[in-house]
């Protein structure tokens, strides 16, 4: 589903001949301009080139997949875990739940960690978004939003305050505040409009800038003071399901997965979309950075992860096991990017080991899907968020 | 009349998929052995730092618990 289920008829004065007739809204470089119907079909006629129709425009498309393809394989001479056939074997991991945050009154569907790697944010689908002490378990701040399924939950880099979304398609930030008198809800600030449900949120390298996804098929970066957007991202063919920024060293991009079964690396300044990567079979639900920023895994419905290479610009590695037949919900890596934690439908934690392919360890405990899944900042630990209304520590 | 602005809309849209692709096939890229090696050196070189991978004892680690002392 793409951006318009419906059309709207609006009366006005057209931007270009001025007259007062029934207008179309067009976009021009991201820009939205109200045309009326003759000045469209005039515009569109005057851009085609000679021998320009439909057909031929599908068939030079084709012919450039084609050659991209054939780029791609040409640099393809080696499996990523042949390479690493030389690397070491890791050892026998044991990883206990030390932690379980219980208060939500139902589905925990999203969690942030805080920069002080110790406290926590996690929305549920009751509408409920609680900030967690996870040393101590405690609840720090708790506030209802108007809407259910609160997908989408993220901490400000200062850890001064949290934005978090859902059904109700706006990304919203509350500042978070000690003072017992205060009411949190009193405070808040919308942020994000978009046209459908709210499925991801990111504050950029500042309180100041929100990158919010949407199932309206776009991401879209805002300010966070103004309610301003900045840049619209538009290219996914259907609900864009995840996003992640790339680690700050790498500059200014973020990846992005939908349930067009594409995730697509996207240049933050020019709203352009760099790469595009289609090789999952199902709604890819989860993306993240390698630590480098040369490469991201995605985690989907097709019951697989995979391994992309921004500068080999290809998949270099599938995670994936015939016993393993339930989707991937949510992906994460530690520290030095060697194991790639996947939280999945089975309920189940698989731990990957990134470079030789296999799955080092299972854990269990949840007792209903995983639904989403973090490293905590310093590496000690990840905390999972599951449907059967809790939060796990795992170290 | 909304047959053909309907039209006007797929050349658009194909023309800016051709754009794209264009834009897509013109960037440089590596070969696999080299990205792979670049992935295998970063992971050994921060593998010492990394806490979930390597293990670190109790004590260094907030989640996990302390031992109690005994008094002999």
């Amino acid at each position: 589903m793409c951006d318009q289920t419906f059309l709207a008829i609006v009366f006005g004065p057209c931007d270009k001949c001025s007259k007062e007739k029934p207008l179309r809204a067009i976009y021009i470089k991201s820009e939205q301009l109200n045309y009326c119907s003759l000045c469209v079909e005039m515009m569109a006629t005057e851009g085609l080139h000679e021998n320009e129709t439909l057909a031929s425009l599908k068939s030079e498309a084709d012919s450039l997949k084609g050659r991209l393809e054939e780029e791609r394989a040409k640099l393809h001479d080696v499996e990523l875990h042949q390479v690493a056939e030389r690397v070491e074997a890791l050892g026998q991991f044991v990883m206990k739940t030390r932690r379980t945050l219980k208060g939500h009154g139902n589905k925990v569907l999203c969690m942030d960690w805080c920069k002080d790697k110790r406290r926590i944010v996690s929305s549920s689908q009751d509408g409920k978004v609680i900030v967690w002490d996870s040393f101590t378990t405690n609840k720090e701040h708790a506030v209802t939003m108007p809407c259910t399924w609160v997908m989408a939950c993220a901490y400000a880099p200062s850890g001064c305050a949290i934005a978090c979304g859902g059904l109700d398609n706006k990304c919203s930030v509350y500042p978070l505040t000690f003072d017992k008198n205060e009411n949190m809800a009193a405070k808040k600030k919308s942020v994000a409009m978009h046209t459908n449900y709210l499925s991801a949120c990111s504050f950029t390298n500042s309180d100041m800038q929100i990158l919010t996804a949407s199932g309206d098929g776009t991401c879209a970066l805002w300010d966070v003071e103004s309610g301003q957007l900045l840049q619209s991202f538009h290219g996914h063919g259907a609900d864009v399901l995840c996003l992640d920024l790339a680690p700050s060293e790498t500059g200014n991009t973020f990846v992005s997965g939908g349930c067009d079964k594409k995730a697509m690396v996207w240049d933050m300044r020019s709203g352009q979309c760099i790469q595009s990567f289609e090789t999952h079979e199902s709604d890819i639900n989860s993306v993240r950075y390698y630590p480098s920023g040369d490469a991201f895994a995605s985690g989907s419905d097709d019951a697989t992860c995979r391994l992309y290479d921004l500068r080999a610009d290809r998949e270099v590695a599938i995670y994936s096991k015939e016993s393993i037949i339930f989707g991937a919900s949510s992906v994460d890596f530690s520290l030095s990017g060697r194991l790639l934690f996947g939280g999945y439908n089975d309920y189940t934690i698989n731990v990957w080991d990134v470079l030789k392919g296999s799955r080092v360890s299972i854990l269990f405990g949840h007792e209903n899907r995983v639904s989403t899944l973090r490293v905590s900042p310093d590496g000690t630990a990840f905390c999972s968020g599951s449907w059967d209304h809790t939060l796990r520590i795992w170290a | 009349m909304l047959g053909k602005a309907a039209s006007c809309n797929h050349t658009s849209q194909g023309r800016r998929a051709v754009e794209q692709l264009r834009t897509e096939a013109r960037l440089e890229r590596m070969k696999v052995s080299k990205a792979a090696c670049e992935l295998l050196q970063y992971c050994r070189v921060h593998a010492q730092s990394d806490p979930l991978l390597t293990g670190v004892p109790a004590s260094a680690n907030p989640f996990k618990d302390k031992k109690t002392c005994s008094i002999l």
